[in-house]
């Protein structure tokens, strides 16, 4: 007979206030082989703790119940102790988690208390089934693979670089850089973006420790922490880079041109193309869609051309596999599609309603004007203009129901330029609320606001040309009166979402993503650049919306992370795995169907069957991919494979005394 | 439908020239329209086979009971086929361990001649695979087979607990459905697995409950819609209500699907991931 120990947590007030704590204890008093039970204010502390060990030895306990928070919160807290403090195994422990899933979702102690005791009994009868643990250690391979070469995923692999480590760089697209390269300036130091951000490119095309595979996909990953098997497609390119000096003769002489991605739609470029001067690496690639050889078998033109023979039109789609101890996600952000939910500013008829994005490149010296503001239908500079902000954003009817929390500060910015460039232009901006959080942000704000913005508030229910303007009718909810703008240039500051890519590489890696399909985080605040699949990490905005210094700052919290664990070289394994019973295992597969590690394999045994031997095909884990998930154990339909520490019967001994 | 004539023929020369170690086919019962699943290991027990419109039991599951004998041959209608799909599926025969004489099915008939209730649903009559046919495809008429699932759909939640009561009231868990059905095939069945308070001998609604509801699951995405454990049912359960229930829902959900065993590729719907996949429940 076991003598289990219940702990309850006070937490303070956060359990205190809503569950009658004491009551719990006494009620746990009662409960099938409860040897000891007692409430501690913060169980969690080194008296707490401290408290648990002194009672496990005097009342000889050999398990414990700890009613507490989340086991995501404290459950290694208290392994630790069990480990270093007494005698009992640590994986003799249950929490029963009466703050996140009790005391902070009821109001009523008379609601809360018999649940939290319902689930302190629930663990009592688990912990009861319980079995000694034991962990090894297995090698952590010394390779990071950074998928999205944004500023955030360039910050990380620099910084993971420069502590000695290899890391490989994926980016779908032909360069490096991001969204940040095509911004103007950066607020609210008002510094070239490119001048800061092609710096960092360079130093990570010529990192000796950084490999960047452009126009590249991560296609599929196995395995599991320290040991993640990546396969990646490198796009056909159609250049051989080892022979390309980047001279860019082909691209001066290609006769077919297209939209460029980079000037987000505002201006052409050729089939062969470079995307913007700085590149990296500064080599171009064919765009097989509009080229003309590939496309109708004429022209060849740049190969003629190439001084260096580099033009290869049987270029192929590579793919290679190699191992990586670990991977970072930094796949950004797309804009959102105003035109399909926007159908009251013309769903993308009018040609002088641009995105934020579109109006950094108007805005850029390198852009397809130059620098100077002209809007696109016929190259006039606006002399009115309105910038609209939360467009797609905080709005779950029509967009997504979150801040883009940049938004605020690049349309002040926005404001800013222009009035800056045109000197004898208006500037209206309409907003819902101005969100300037940040070091030099709000001053950066009413600076706009003394160049002359003039800020509604409230949005614009409808936009319509006339007479060569575009109308936007709003209201100013300050004053309760309809607004009207007549504007030669809109600029719609629109919400960020997740990249397009975000969803496959989440598939490929079981990577959790919240409901607007940004990665979620171990913990918000305890681990926000951590995920809940062990070895996988998230910086910048594939996390959440945020702005560079944000996504600078998550991209060296990652790479800090990253560093830490390739430094110890080694992890330890987590005990709490399946195992197949050959008696009961039919060899149906289904589990190694459903294993999203890999991890199960069919084998042939020899066993005794009804009194004589036979050779037949069970499920075989392998403890080394094995990380507990589970999944194997629910399509298993006889039950030949449980979950050490989450045995079937475990569970059915907690539903049993749930439903008491 | 009688191809009683060409199963002897076919089934005596495939053991004799030694292509199969034994046929399971029908025989005769004691009854004019009653037939008894048999294994003929010779010719002579070959010659005694029928294959009539009564031969109502699906023989595909026998096949686990015979493979240690060699290699397999086995009279094999659509439910058949299916059957030996589902075990390849389940990794329990390999294709090369059976030889299927196809038979292009017209329906089992009662005593009376009416057509069966799951011969009338089926879907798929003739034999989705067979390594011989025996005459011509049959037609496949396709009727309706969600009828009475769209009962149940019509029914208020408390007319659906209801119906369930009932069924469960009524279920003696003597487990025939489970031993007759291809999809079982455990070695051990989680209803033998005792756990106290959940699996008794008592006699009890919610352990039937548990029992019928689990079982139905354990086969959801793997049903082939043979019936056969309707057809065993002592006490006239209309367990295939359930199973239709489920191969709707799923091809609805993740479809198109039109019902398990119609090919031997894995995995199956419910422990199948895709990227898109709907995630409306997350």
């Amino acid at each position: 007979m076991s003598r289990i120990g219940v702990f309850v947590c006070h937490c303070g007030t956060n359990i205190a206030a809503t569950v009658d704590v004491q009551a719990v204890a006494d009620a746990a008093r009662l409960m099938p082989n409860v040897a000891y039970a007692t409430t501690n204010k913060y169980t969690c502390s080194d008296p707490g703790q401290q408290a648990i060990a002194d009672a496990i030895k005097e009342h000889e306990l050999d398990r414990i119940v700890i009613a507490s928070c989340s086991p995501r919160m404290h459950e290694q807290t208290f392994r630790k102790m069990l480990a270093e403090k007494t005698s009992i195994n640590p994986y003799l422990l249950e929490i029963a988690n009466i703050r996140e899933q009790c005391s902070w979702v009821h109001k009523d102690k008379a609601v809360s208390t018999p649940k939290a005791i319902d689930l302190v009994a629930m663990a009592v009868a688990k912990v009861d089934t319980d079995k000694n643990l034991y962990t090894s250690t297995i090698p952590v391979n010394r390779k990071v693979l950074v998928v999205g070469a944004g500023i955030a995923g360039i910050q990380a692999a620099i910084d993971v670089a420069d502590a000695g480590f290899p890391v490989t760089l994926v980016e779908r697209n032909p360069s490096i850089g991001g969204k940040m390269v095509k911004l103007d300036k950066t607020f609210p130091t008002m510094d070239c973006s490119a001048c800061i951000c092609t710096p960092k490119m360079s130093e990570a095309g010529n990192h000796p420790n950084i490999t960047i595979k452009t126009l590249s996909e991560v296609e599929k990953v196995t395995g599991y922490i320290g040991n993640f098997e990546a396969t990646i497609r490198e796009r056909a390119k159609y250049i051989d880079y080892d022979l390309c000096t980047g001279c860019g003769a082909c691209e001066t002489k290609c006769p077919s041109k297209t939209t460029n991605e980079f000037d987000e739609g505002l201006s052409l470029r050729k089939a062969i193309y470079k995307p913007f001067a700085q590149a990296v690496p500064s080599k171009p690639t064919i765009d097989a869609k509009t080229c003309r050889k590939l496309t109708e078998g004429k022209c060849g033109v740049c190969a003629k051309i190439c001084p260096t023979g580099a033009i290869r039109y049987d270029d192929t789609d590579r793919t290679t596999t190699e191992t990586f101890g670990a991977i970072i996600l930094a796949t950004g952000y797309d804009l959102i599609d105003w035109t399909k939910i926007y159908g009251e500013y013309g769903g993308g008829r009018y040609p002088d309603i641009v995105t934020g994005l579109q109006f950094e490149r108007l805005v850029n010296a390198s852009g397809p004007t130059e620098g100077h503001i002209q809007r696109p239908s016929d190259h006039a500079e606006p002399k009115t203009l309105a910038i609209i902000k939360c467009v797609g954003s905080r709005d779950p009817h029509k967009g997504v129901s979150y801040c883009s929390r940049a938004c605020c500060m690049y349309s002040a910015k926005h404001a800013h330029q222009y009035l800056d460039k045109v000197k004898d232009g208006r500037c209206f901006v309409f907003y819902m609320d101005v969100r300037c959080a940040g070091k030099g942000y709000d001053e950066f704000y009413m600076n706009t606001l003394h160049d002359g913005a003039v800020y509604v508030r409230g949005r614009v229910s409808k936009i319509y040309p006339e007479n060569g303007k575009l109308v936007c009718m709003g209201e100013d909810t300050l004053s309760g009166q309809v607004v009207r703008v007549d504007a030669d240039m809109v600029v719609l500051e629109t919400a960020m979402v997740p990249n397009e890519g975000a969803s496959q590489i989440a598939g490929v890696l079981n990577a959790q993503r919240g409901p607007e399909g940004f990665f979620t985080e171990a913990h918000p605040k305890l681990r926000p650049v951590k995920t809940n699949t062990a070895g996988v990490y998230l910086a910048g905005v594939a996390q959440g919306p945020k702005d560079i210094p944000d996504t600078v700052a998550q991209a060296g919290a990652a790479a800090s992370k990253v560093i830490g664990l390739l430094a110890r070289g080694q992890i330890e394994s987590n005990p709490m795995i399946v195992q197949v019973d050959n008696a009961k295992c039919s060899g149906c597969g289904a589990c190694t169907d459903i294993c999203p590690y890999g991890a199960i394999e069919l084998t042939e045994v020899s066993l005794r069957e009804n009194s004589r031997k036979v050779t037949r095909t069970v499920a075989k884990p392998n403890p080394g991919l094995c990380q507990g998930c589970g999944a194997c154990t629910v399509a298993c339909r006889s039950g030949a494979a449980d979950l050490l520490g989450f045995t079937n019967e475990g569970i059915m001994r907690e539903m049993e005394a749930l439903l008491r | 439908m009688d191809f009683t004539e060409q199963v002897r023929k076919r089934a005596s020369q495939l053991i004799e020239e030694g292509t199969v170690a034994c046929v399971i086919g029908w025989s005769a019962g004691r009854l004019k329209y009653q037939r008894t699943p048999t294994c003929a290991d010779t010719p002579e027990q070959a010659s005694n086979l029928v294959c009539d419109q009564h031969c109502e039991h699906a023989l595909g599951k026998y096949v686990l009971e015979q493979k240690d004998k060699g290699r397999v041959g086995l009279v094999a209608r659509g439910c058949e086929s299916r059957a030996i799909n589902r075990l390849i599926a389940d990794r329990q025969i390999n294709r090369e361990d059976v030889y299927l004489i196809g038979i292009p099915c017209t329906g089992c008939t009662t005593r009376d001649g009416v057509e069966l209730k799951r011969c009338h649903e089926c879907q798929f009559r003739n034999p989705v695979i067979y390594d011989e046919l025996l005459g011509e495809p049959a037609p496949e008429p396709k009727n309706d087979r969600f009828a009475d699932v769209r009962k149940l759909e019509a029914m208020s939640r408390e007319e659906r607990r209801a119906f369930f009561d009932l069924m469960y009231e009524t279920c003696i868990r003597c487990h025939a459905c489970r031993q007759a059905c291809p999809c079982c095939t455990c070695k051990v069945c989680f209803a033998e697995q005792e756990r106290e308070g959940w699996q008794g001998k008592q006699f009890d609604v919610e352990q039937a409950r548990y029992y019928g509801v689990t079982r139905s699951f354990h086969v959801a995405d793997r049903c082939i819609e043979c019936g056969e454990c309707e057809r065993v049912c002592p006490m006239g359960l209309p367990l295939m209500t359930l199973m239709h229930k489920q191969i709707k829902d799923i091809d609805e959900l993740f479809g198109p699907y039109e019902g398990g065993g119609l090919s031997d590729e894995g995995p199956d719907a419910l422990r199948t991931f895709k990227t898109d996949d709907i995630e409306e429940f997350m």
